[in-house]
């Protein structure tokens, strides 16, 4: 159905747009064929009364001729040049309405026998016009005697015409206000699709955690099924995270007894064993990190309030780094919410907070704000820093600045991917505090915010 | 100082606790989450070292209940799983420190001595008490700027009184901490060691509280 348009509105539309103007069209022309009808009908009528009129004024004469008795130019059959006449013909005998130009009449198809029941006729009438005619053939004492009525066409023409002009304007008006009728109800039929397609939006974008279920009955079991979709999504999330935490459970004791034994004097005298474990670990360490990543399997976003997901982070940093006093100032408006996966965000923070910490000396700031892409979350700290030449050291995987405080290496160059993953990304520059400054722009998940990455 | 180490790897569990009796902690294992669980509110604690993924009830559980039965002790996360999400779990339920499998025995001591420290409310690691010096964090005595030399239940009852100095120490409470289950109570009963003890420390600094335990004295009077 190439002719069809594309959008399932304009196809109603155009369907039914055609079937309005084709059942139109056909009303049309029946009350047109039926009107015809009609008016020729009185015509024939008018004439046949004439036909009539003149019949019963031909009297045969004693000498055996045909005479007309009376006067029969009654109107409209007083004035030829309306178009009405009449004219009678016996032999050679003829009469005619006054003023007739018989000259001017052309006959069809006279036919010498005739039946005596008036019949249409076709032909020429006063002035070259064509007319109506009807004809009709008699026996006046024995001689037969031809009638012939005519009338213009004007006459069909002109009530037609006055008759079928209104008639074609209502007729037009309906069809238009039928299509404008079918635009609004397909409108109005097909809006809880538009409202359907916004409200999956807000779901992907981490707004909405389901598709509310009040919907018309024809759209209720399609919303249905995309909940149950959204839910099984989470499920599947669930089960893979418990399966990857049970990969890592199982990798990682064993792996733990391995790299505790290896200490036993003897065993590992040039720790090249030591060496073995601690790369199987960062190996495993790495690949779990990134299949625990919900982005990657698309997972539903959820809008989460950012303060109190960052103070239970900074709780338990206070408890890693008892023994460092540092001074968390945070500054967080409560209403900041970011669209994304708890586990996601967690690690983001988590591995943001844990780098700070680590290398701050007595004070660590943490604010958010609304920018243009999202949510912006800076976190700042007065340590060492990193030279501006080593910054994009710090974002590749395995890197590590000190070897000297413990770590993998993967820290930012996880937050940065799945950063970028969620169509944000995270920025450093030296901070004002003296250390680095790490920025980690998210989705919001605010009403009308603008947001990132939400393709 | 006693530590009850919850971990269902035998392996593992075996190999840990070696090294902490090595490193003198009286150890006490579990390896479910429903043993750990009673154990840790019927004994007397210094430290937990708390395995996740255990069977019967997880980690996370037993940790919200000890803390919901009033059990203060420190407890250190022992995981698998690096996740934040898991670590930030564990420290709202609770815990005190963590650490991700595999790591070295070394950190866990570090971590273990430390934690205990600051549990009894000592911000630096080291604890003086006249001309005596503790360093919680290498385990190391000192005597007026001399290395103390101390058999393992002497160390083991020092660093307790230590840590807890200027307080008293119920005798119950001191031989709950003290003991490993194998120990041959009957020659090292805790009297005796404390004789020895003030003979080691030449200084009065251990004070018998009649009736109540015994207290290490903060300055010599």
């Amino acid at each position: 159905m190439k002719l069809l348009p594309q959008s399932l509105r304009g196809r109603l539309v155009a369907t039914a747009a055609l079937f309005i103007v084709l059942a139109l069209v056909a009303t049309g022309i029946a009350v047109r064929f039926a009107l015809y009808r009609f008016v020729h009908g009185q015509i024939d009528q008018r004439l046949d009364g004439q036909l009539m009129t003149i019949e019963a004024a031909l009297e045969a004469q004693p000498d055996g001729s045909v005479a007309l008795t009376r006067n029969v130019d009654a109107p409209p059959f007083d004035n030829p040049r309306t178009g009405w006449f009449w004219l009678a013909r016996a032999g050679t005998q003829t009469w005619h309405a006054r003023g007739l130009q018989l000259a001017e009449i052309r006959l069809d198809l006279l036919r010498a026998e005739g039946s005596d029941r008036p019949r249409p006729l076709g032909g020429m009438g006063p002035g070259g016009r064509p007319v109506f005619m009807r004809a009709r053939n008699l026996d006046v004492g024995g001689r037969d005697v031809l009638l012939i009525a005519g009338a213009p066409l004007e006459a069909q023409n002109g009530p037609l015409r006055d008759a079928l002009f209104p008639l074609a304007t209502a007729l037009a008006v309906l069809g238009a206000g039928l299509i404008l009728a079918t635009f609004v109800q397909v409108r109005t039929g097909l809006s809880p699709l538009v409202e359907l397609q916004g409200m999956l939006a807000e779901v992907r974008a981490g707004r909405l955690a389901r598709l509310p279920v009040e919907q018309p009955a024809e759209v209720r079991p399609l919303v249905g099924e995309m909940n149950s979709l959204l839910d099984e999504n989470a499920v599947n999330l669930e089960r893979a995270r418990r399966h990857v935490a049970n990969l890592a459970h199982g990798l990682k004791t064993p792996l733990a007894a391995l790299t505790i034994a290896l200490t036993q004097a003897g065993r590992d005298p040039d720790r090249s064993l030591a060496r073995l474990a601690v790369a199987m670990d960062r190996q495993i360490r790495h690949h779990l990190t990134r299949a625990r990543t919900a982005a990657l399997g698309s997972a539903a976003r959820i809008s989460l309030p950012l303060a109190p997901r960052i103070a239970d982070h900074t709780a338990a940093f206070a408890k890693i780094y008892a023994d460092k006093t540092i001074q968390c100032h945070m500054s967080i408006a409560p209403e900041i919410n970011v669209a994304c996966d708890p586990q996601d965000l967690d690690e983001m923070v988590g591995n943001l907070l844990d780098n700070a910490f680590k290398w701050a000396d007595s004070a660590i700031l943490l604010r958010a704000g609304v920018v243009d892409r999202g949510i912006e979350l800076a976190v700042e700290d007065n340590g060492p820093g990193v030279p501006a030449e080593r910054m994009p050291d710090v974002l590749r995987p395995g890197q590590r600045l000190d070897e000297s405080v413990s770590g993998d290496g993967f820290g930012l160059a996880i937050v940065q991917e799945l950063a970028e993953l969620y169509g944000g990304g995270l920025t450093l520059a030296p901070s004002s505090l003296g250390g680095l400054g790490a920025t980690l722009t998210l989705p919001s998940a605010m009403a009308g915010a603008s947001r990132v990455g939400s393709q | 100082m006693r530590v009850l180490l919850v971990e269902d790897d035998r392996t593992l569990a075996d190999s840990i606790a070696r090294h902490l009796r090595a490193e003198q902690f009286v150890v006490d294992l579990a390896r479910n989450g429903e043993d750990a669980q009673h154990h840790g509110e019927t004994e007397t604690l210094d430290a937990v070292v708390l395995d996740l993924g255990l069977p019967k009830i997880d980690g996370v559980s037993v940790l919200r209940a000890w803390r919901a039965a009033g059990r203060a002790f420190p407890v250190l996360i022992l995981t698998a799983r690096d996740g934040w999400s898991d670590k930030v779990d564990g420290f709202k339920a609770g815990a005190d420190d963590y650490l991700v499998k595999p790591f070295r025995v070394e950190e866990l001591v570090m971590r273990l001595r430390a934690m205990v420290r600051r549990a009894a409310g000592h911000a630096s690691p080291r604890i003086l008490c006249g001309p005596l010096s503790f360093d919680s964090q290498l385990g190391t005595f000192e005597l007026d700027g001399l290395p103390l030399r101390l058999t393992a239940l002497e160390w083991r009852v020092l660093s307790c009184l230590a840590l807890r100095v200027g307080h008293v120490v119920e005798r119950a409470d001191l031989f709950e901490r003290v003991y490993q289950g194998d120990a041959d109570v009957e020659s090292n009963s805790v009297e005796v060691i404390l004789a020895r003890l003030r003979r080691k420390l030449c200084h009065p600094l251990i004070e018998t509280v009649r009736g109540r335990g015994y207290r290490l004295v903060a300055e010599l009077p």
